[in-house]
């Protein structure tokens, strides 16, 4: 093994190594707690890249078939395998990837099971299903002419197999044009969200042709890179033959995909200096026009740099094709960026590694090259026969070093990894109303103590204070908030910390409940006296208190709701107290639970006598009332004020 | 779909009180809110609110829900058939068979299914027009819960004879239009308004298009394509073979010298082509 595949090993294994980590996240804690994906973004990069990309990546399979089993260019031949290969493996990759994405992934095959013919997905589903059958029968020759599978039954089913290849790899061609281009059409349905640039009535058309560029070109790649790491013979004419096809199909795709636009008169109207169409010339730019064009020229077709140049540049511009449709050109609103988290970037490198590292056990086992390459010993001893030195790591060495390179970056991983993606996901942060200052009047209260007031417009007064107004719950219920008083209360300069401390992990200010305790609390609204009025007196004290030999107290008094059924709303969205004999709802819950449905009743029963419209809200919450029933719910006043709260 | 039902939200009537939200939450359990990221606020739809109250500016409150599309794009997207649409009008989901693939949540043209992102298994969430109430001859929990008379129900004709009613008798008060009328093959939810609804889609003008036409106009060709490449490419293996066959065989007739030599230009021609 030289030193270049031995390094390349040990990337690829520090790879497999973290995903293993996240793998077990993703399965254990759900895609909530290692994707960034939300509902503004529901398909992210394991769509985009391992699904979108990846089936593309894969399509130098059936080029290379169509090519040499059909129409007979037979000097192809050496790049069939590895093609084959790529793509068997790829699809498997691609199915591994969307496992991960999947919300329920077990159900995977449910397309075969409950078959919707309307939906483009259901066409990608069942055309890479059964491409992927199609795609084991074509490899399988190569496993099973390996000599120690020469078993007379395997002997005859390698028979068969060599017998339906043509069946086939028609097979092959038919589906792969079918899903290739049902790509496109999965976002035919979203001209909404994907912009105009990229959006087009013959998506389809479009994906599939780009496919069959890419695929030429994957296989121009993938015998440099063969060379490179695996010192398998380049075979520079038929890799300059490919690269002339594939910049006949290159440039035809970038005819196509500016004439579609222009006819639609698209290009006019919104190529403009907008990112997305800087974002769209580039992409036509490295996907196609650039390496069309060099690939026209003869020298840089027949050099390997030049070969090695573009392939990359069609490679890297394609799979940004796939995501700038999946992703990046697909509308979310504006405040709601999507970027995938490094565990997403990670899964999607761990699965390309294994797949690689795969497909080399695959070259270095089967015979998947014409020629011999290193894989099979180049005949170079691993050792000096002058000194008998190691030359290279013994070969009982190398697990070693693998699981070594795999459990190192694991054990990175692990320490790189999200609070989420360890303990499953947490409960968000509510979005904070942001703190701003509004003109209030401090009012004494009768205790003692200062109380705001809210300026009324109307009001004469020139200038009022202003008064800040915070989101201190975090529950989109911002109110005034005294900072001078508290400040006051808490002992001036040293009370910074109390709420703004800045020292404990994932820390924001201190919510005001964490002081004020009892603000959600049910709290204590039992007015004695007035139900000694009620009761008559003495005479009622057994009403409630029925247990004479007991001391008379709240605890062993008769629970309110006894006399009281309706004390909490059916409606509430709050706990009813469990201790119902001494407490009552908080205030909101009360005005809302008790007040409006009873008016509501009570109106129903007798309209005449009764104040109307008392049940309804903007009696209540209406800025045209008086200030202090304004003030009923400052929420709605300050949303209002902020302009809507979506 | 004349008799199909419908729910008619009228939002100059609506006071904002989030009863009907409350009703919901209460009707399906939804217990407190779980924001998630990407949210905008803890009121937005999400796993755990169907429906929500939308404030826009000048005290002007919008109800957002599914739209129970007449073509819905959910539905047509579905490759598992977990998105239904009922032949009593709502659009419903089945746990039972999504995978999970999230496509619903692309496609829908009013942003509407939500994904329960903080769970291990994750489902799609959504409106459902409360199709046992409607079964079982009840109304829907919201429209129940409106104090106010803002969200109506009954048949998708009769609420939009309703509504054209209102906007007849009132035109000052109300935009000229039933929104969800027509757009993208009509909804069953429609709303009357004095304030353009735009914002409650992707984009303002929608089209009258049914979104799953623009799918099926590609997807229709898949059997042709099928027969077509199929076809082709058995017939170019035909006759790239039979070249080859009969080039070979003119190669080892060496005595009949004039016939070979054509042939064998012709088939070199073929080959390079």
């Amino acid at each position: 093994m030289n030193k270049r595949l031995l390094i390349l090993k040990t990337t690829l294994w520090a790879f497999v190594g973290v995903l293993a980590v996240l793998t077990v996240a993703r399965f254990v804690n759900g895609l909530g707690a290692v994707t960034n994906l939300s509902d503004a973004a529901p398909w992210g990069l394991w769509i985009g890249f391992d699904v979108m990309g990846g089936v593309a990546l894969a399509a130098g399979g059936f080029v290379i078939a169509a090519t040499v089993y059909i129409f007979g260019l037979e000097r192809y031949r050496p790049f069939v395998r590895p093609a084959i290969l790529t793509a068997f493996l790829g699809y498997i990759a691609v199915a591994v990837g969307l496992s991960y994405d999947l919300g329920v992934p077990w159900h995977i095959w449910y397309p075969a099971r409950y078959w919707q013919y309307h939906s483009a997905l259901f066409e990608v589903a069942a055309c890479v299903m059964l491409y992927l059958t199609v795609l084991t029968l074509e490899f399988a020759p190569v496993v099973l002419e390996h000599p120690r599978l020469d078993k007379p039954l395997l002997r005859k089913l390698l028979a068969t197999l060599r017998r339906v290849t043509i069946p086939l790899v028609i097979a092959g061609i038919v589906l792969s044009t079918l899903h290739q281009s049902s790509l496109g059409s999965l976002f035919l349905i979203t001209p909404y969200r994907l912009h105009p640039l990229w959006y087009s009535p013959i998506m389809y058309v479009l994906f599939f042709i780009s496919a069959v560029g890419l695929g030429l070109m994957m296989v121009n790649l993938e015998s440099l890179l063969a060379a490179f790491f695996l010192g398998h013979k380049v075979h520079k004419e038929l890799l300059s033959g490919l690269g002339l096809a594939a910049a006949a199909v290159l440039g035809s795709y970038a005819v196509l995909r500016i004439g579609d636009l222009a006819v639609r008169g698209v290009l006019t109207s919104y190529l403009t200096s907008s990112w997305q169409s800087v974002l769209f010339l580039s992409e036509l730019a490295i996907s196609a026009i650039i390496p069309a064009g060099l690939l026209l020229i003869r020298p840089v077709r027949s050099s390997i740099g030049g070969l090695a140049l573009c392939s990359a540049l069609t490679v890297l511009g394609m799979v940004m094709y796939r995501l700038d449709v999946a992703i990046v050109a697909f509308a979310r609103p504006a405040q709601l960026a999507y970027f995938p988290s490094w565990m997403e970037f990670a899964v999607s490198l761990g699965i390309v590694a294994t797949f690689i590292l795969i497909f080399i056990s695959f070259v270095e086992n089967f015979r998947v090259y014409d020629d011999t390459g290193q894989a099979a010993g180049s005949g170079k001893p691993s050792y000096d026969p002058a000194t008998l030195h190691a030359l290279l790591p013994h070969r009982l060495a190398l697990p070693r070093r693998f699981s070594l390179a795999a459990i190192a970056a694991a054990a990175v991983a692990v320490v790189f990894l999200p609070q989420e993606a360890i303990t499953g996901v947490l409960p968000a942060n509510t979005p904070v109303v942001a703190s701003r200052t509004v003109d209030g009047l401090p009012v004494r209260r009768d205790g003692g103590g200062r109380k705001l007031r809210l300026i009324d417009r109307s009001d004469s007064i020139p200038q009022g204070t202003p008064f800040l107004m915070i989101d201190g719950n975090r529950n989109g219920y911002p109110v005034l908030f005294d900072h001078k008083a508290h400040e006051a209360r808490l002992e001036n300069d040293r009370s910074c910390g109390v709420c703004h401390h800045l020292n404990k992990p994932f820390d924001r200010n201190t919510a005001c409940f964490e002081c004020h305790r009892d603000m959600y609390e049910p709290v204590s609204i039992f007015n004695h006296t007035s139900h000694v009025a009620q009761l008559e007196g003495n005479a009622g004290c057994t009403q409630c208190h029925q247990q004479p030999a007991m001391e008379k107290s709240a605890e062993t008094a008769v629970a309110c709701a006894e006399c009281h059924a309706d004390l909490v709303s059916p409606l509430s969205l709050v706990e009813e107290p469990e201790e119902r004999w001494r407490a009552a709802v908080g205030y909101m819950e009360a005005m809302h639970g008790l007040c409006v449905d009873c008016h509501e009743t009570k109106l129903a029963e007798d309209p005449e006598n009764l104040p109307p419209a008392l049940d309804r809200c903007d009696t209540c919450h209406d800025a045209d009332r008086p200030i202090e029933l304004q003030r009923m719910a400052p929420h709605i006043v300050a949303t209002r004020q902020s302009g809507g709260g979506e | 779909m004349s008799d199909s039902v419908a729910i008619l939200n009228d939002t100059t009537r609506c006071t904002g009180c989030e009863k009907c939200v409350a009703a919901c939450k209460q009707e399906y359990e939804l217990g407190r809110d779980r924001p998630w990221r990407g949210q905008g606020a803890v009121s937005d739809l999400s796993s755990t609110r169907y429906t929500t109250i939308i404030r826009r500016p000048e005290e002007h409150y919008v109800r957002q829900q599914c739209r129970h599309c007449l073509e819905p794009a959910c539905v047509s997207a579905c490759l598992v058939g977990a998105m239904q649409k009922t032949p009593e009008g709502p659009v419903v989901y089945d746990a039972e068979k999504c995978m999970g693939c999230r496509y619903c949540l692309a496609v829908c043209p009013y942003g509407i299914p939500r994904y329960e992102w903080d769970r291990r298994v994750p489902y799609v969430t959504k409106c459902t027009m409360c199709i046992d109430r409607i079964r079982r001859g009840e109304v829907p929990a919201c429209v129940d819960a409106c104090p106010e008379e803002a969200t109506m129900f009954g048949t998708r004709a009769e609420l939009l004879a309703e509504a054209h009613r209102r906007i007849d008798q009132d035109p000052g008060k109300y935009q000229p239009r039933v929104f969800g009328e027509h757009e993208i093959g009509g909804t069953s939810v429609i709303y009357i308004s004095d304030i353009p609804l735009d914002f409650l889609a992707w984009k303002p003008d929608l089209g009258t298009q049914p979104l799953p036409e623009r799918t099926w106009a590609a997807l229709h060709k898949v059997p042709a394509m099928m027969v077509g490449v199929g076809g082709l490419m058995a017939g170019v293996y035909w006759v790239v073979g039979r070249r080859m066959k009969l080039a070979s065989e003119a190669a080892m007739e060496a005595e009949a010298t004039d016939i070979a030599e054509d042939t064998q230009g012709g088939a070199a021609e073929s080959r390079r082509g």
